[in-house]
């Protein structure tokens, strides 16, 4: 990976835009902040985080319902206050925190698995900076394919303050 | 992979890129002004004459039959479900507008930039409120001691035979001097604050700087500390004491809600609308995106309000408080007490929750319009249920004094006065939509809202 870096977010999205106008690869845009419109440029997917939350926001619904039948009306059926065993009204306190709290730990875990962040996992970051003042832009390379040099002066060209190497650990 | 394969992976790439409008883009503010249509003119205008002519239709033709009852009662029931309607309309269409002008006040002191684009709309709204609060004084004045049982005579005076030891107990705030204090006062700040919102930003228009800004933001912090508690106040008075008897501590919530949310679905209409006609050149999907999250948040607000109080009192089961939902949840209402929750709840929170209905135009109509007519319902359930039961003198079997009265139709009379009132709102709000730019020009905020992007 070759990657720019830069002091600036407009210069980065100059710099970005000229890159994948120009037929480059980028790997990803480093930025301590959002960039308002870069993900849009560089054409990324919507997160499907939204989906695993309606479900497992149903998982929490249908658990919090069956459990409540099934103490309240089969199990272990009492009349409380004159109410009848099969009370829906009374289930819709419970059956919405559940599903809540579901929701809220499901997609905790899922952001956690899909990102691979682990107990004991070293925090791999492509430049320390970028978690301060700086944004760099990583760009893929293929070995004998890849103009260096033009791609060197295309980051150059665009403001980069500096401009290296990393090879890529998989 | 191979390269050919790759290249064209990546021109795909910078094809979906282009399709894509919202980019760093240079932003034209345009200062137009909405120019009223004829087709506007026309609807507006035919609405308000075909409802005239429906509810006069409906009037005439209205002769319920109820066993008991003698001509003199049937007389006063054709009276209390006109002045009913009057007042659903009224407060509906009122407490609408003045939720436009809580909009503007709630996003200035919020400092929020996503809606400056948009925010010339609910100041439109809240111009109707100059004809809806008179009206809504007028059918107050006439329908008070027809509609609410603490106004008729005698009934606080111990030697009256309807006296009310209840009501007379309360008699310390439900008296009529004081409820029309309380109403003309209310109603007076709010007006004279929504007029002073949009005296502020057309002012802006003509001189910039941050003056006017500097003002907003002072009225609106101290309108939205007043709006608070007076509007709880004017809820109770308005649609609480229609069920004298009966209290509930979280109305009050309940019934912002109920305003909150239809204001937020008619920005979001005019908004989709003027999109359509070519105006609000920098008004995009990102602010109907976000107009859509707000309804689907505060649809779920209303729903949580409802559950509240229903819960609670369903639970507890006191015979003075179920008294309320028990004409609505097992008598002769029940179908629109549960197809409101359904039209209130379960579509907006449906279809609202994918991203790209909440953008579109046919759905989000759907929704919006949905959302209106179900919280019209609303109001229209807190009214009639209590408005319409007749008052007699309580004896030993009726100790409450009131004989109930079934559900008496959705009938022309309904639906003629909501025609009505729906085009005068349509007229005025369009009307004020002509007399400033249609987005302002000059507010420190515009470029931000310009660029307003909810991300993907």
């Amino acid at each position: 990976m070759i990657l720019g870096v830069y002091d600036n977010p407009d210069k980065i999205y100059a710099a970005t835009k000229k890159l994948i106008n120009s037929g480059y690869s980028i790997e990803d845009v480093y930025s301590p902040f959002a960039i308002h419109g870069i993900d849009r440029l560089m054409g990324i997917k919507r997160s499907r985080l939204s989906v695993a939350a309606f479900l497992f926001a149903m998982t929490g619904l249908s658990l919090a319902v069956i459990f409540q039948v099934y103490v309240s009306k089969i199990d272990w059926p009492m009349i409380i206050g004159g109410k009848p065993n099969l009370h829906i009204p009374t289930y819709i306190p419970i059956t919405f925190e559940l599903s809540i709290l579901f929701t809220a730990f499901g997609m905790v875990a899922s952001f956690f698995i899909v990102n691979r962040m682990f107990w004991g996992k070293n925090a791999d970051i492509i430049d320390p900076r970028v978690t301060d003042d700086l944004f760099v832009v990583a760009v893929n390379i293929k070995e004998h394919k890849t103009d260096v040099q033009a791609l060197n002066q295309i980051l150059i060209e665009n403001g980069a303050i500096e401009v290296r190497e990393r090879i890529k650990e998989d | 992979m191979d390269r050919t394969k790759e290249q064209q992976l990546l021109q795909n790439k910078v094809n979906r890129r282009k399709d894509l409008k919202m980019e760093h883009a240079e932003v034209h503010i345009r200062e137009e002004k909405y120019a009223i249509t004829d087709g506007n003119k026309k609807w507006a205008f035919g609405l308000m004459i075909v409802g005239l002519i429906l509810a006069a239709i409906g009037y005439f033709t209205y002769h319920p039959h109820m066993e008991g009852l003698g001509e003199h009662d049937l007389h006063h029931l054709v009276q209390k479900r006109l002045l009913s309607n009057l007042l659903v309309n009224g407060y509906f269409f009122f407490i609408v507008s003045i939720c436009a002008a809580a909009f503007i006040a709630i996003s200035q002191i919020a400092n929020a930039g996503w809606y400056i684009a948009i925010r010339r709309i609910p100041e439109a709204m809240s111009e109707y409120s100059l004809v809806g609060g008179p009206i809504l004084i007028i059918v107050s004045l006439i329908g008070l001691p027809v509609l609410y049982h603490w106004a008729h005579d005698g009934i606080m005076n111990p030697e009256a035979p309807n006296f009310d030891a209840i009501l007379a107990g309360k008699s310390w705030y439900l008296n009529k001097p004081f409820f029309f204090i309380r109403m003309i006062a209310f109603m007076g700040f709010w007006i004279f604050a929504a007029h002073m919102f949009r005296q502020y930003s057309r002012k802006e228009d003509l001189a910039g700087g941050l003056e006017n800004y500097k003002k907003t933001y002072a009225l609106s912090a101290a309108f939205t500390v007043i709006f608070g508690f007076t509007f709880s106040m004017f809820s109770w008075d308005q649609m609480m004491s229609i069920d004298a008897h009966w209290y509930s501590t979280i109305f009050s919530i309940y019934n912002f809600a109920t305003g909150w949310v239809s204001a937020l679905s008619i920005v979001y209409l005019f908004t989709h609308y003027l999109r359509g006609k070519g105006y609000l050149n920098i008004a995009n999907d990102e602010h109907q995106h976000d107009l859509g999250k707000f309804m689907f948040a505060f649809s779920v607000f209303w729903t949580y309000m409802w559950t509240s109080q229903f819960l609670l009192i369903w639970y507890a089961n006191i015979p003075e408080e179920v008294a309320y939902y028990k004409e609505r949840l097992f008598g002769s209402y029940q179908f629109l007490f549960y197809f409101v929750v359904l039209i209130n709840f379960l579509v907006p929170f449906f279809f609202f929750m994918r991203r790209d209905w909440k953008r579109s135009k046919i759905a989000g109509y759907f929704v919006a319009s949905l959302i209106l007519l179900g919280h019209w319902l609303d109001v229209y359930l807190m009214v009639m249920p209590g408005s319409m039961n007749l008052a007699t003198n309580p004896t030993e079997a009726n100790p409450g004094g009131i004989i109930k009265v079934p559900f008496q139709g959705f009938g022309l009379m309904e639906i003629g006065f909501l025609c009505l009132f729906t085009g005068l709102f349509l007229f005025m709000t369009l009307k004020a939509l002509t007399k400033a730019n249609l987005y302002p020009t000059k507010h420190p905020y515009i470029m931000e809202s310009a660029l307003h992007d909810v991300g993907i």
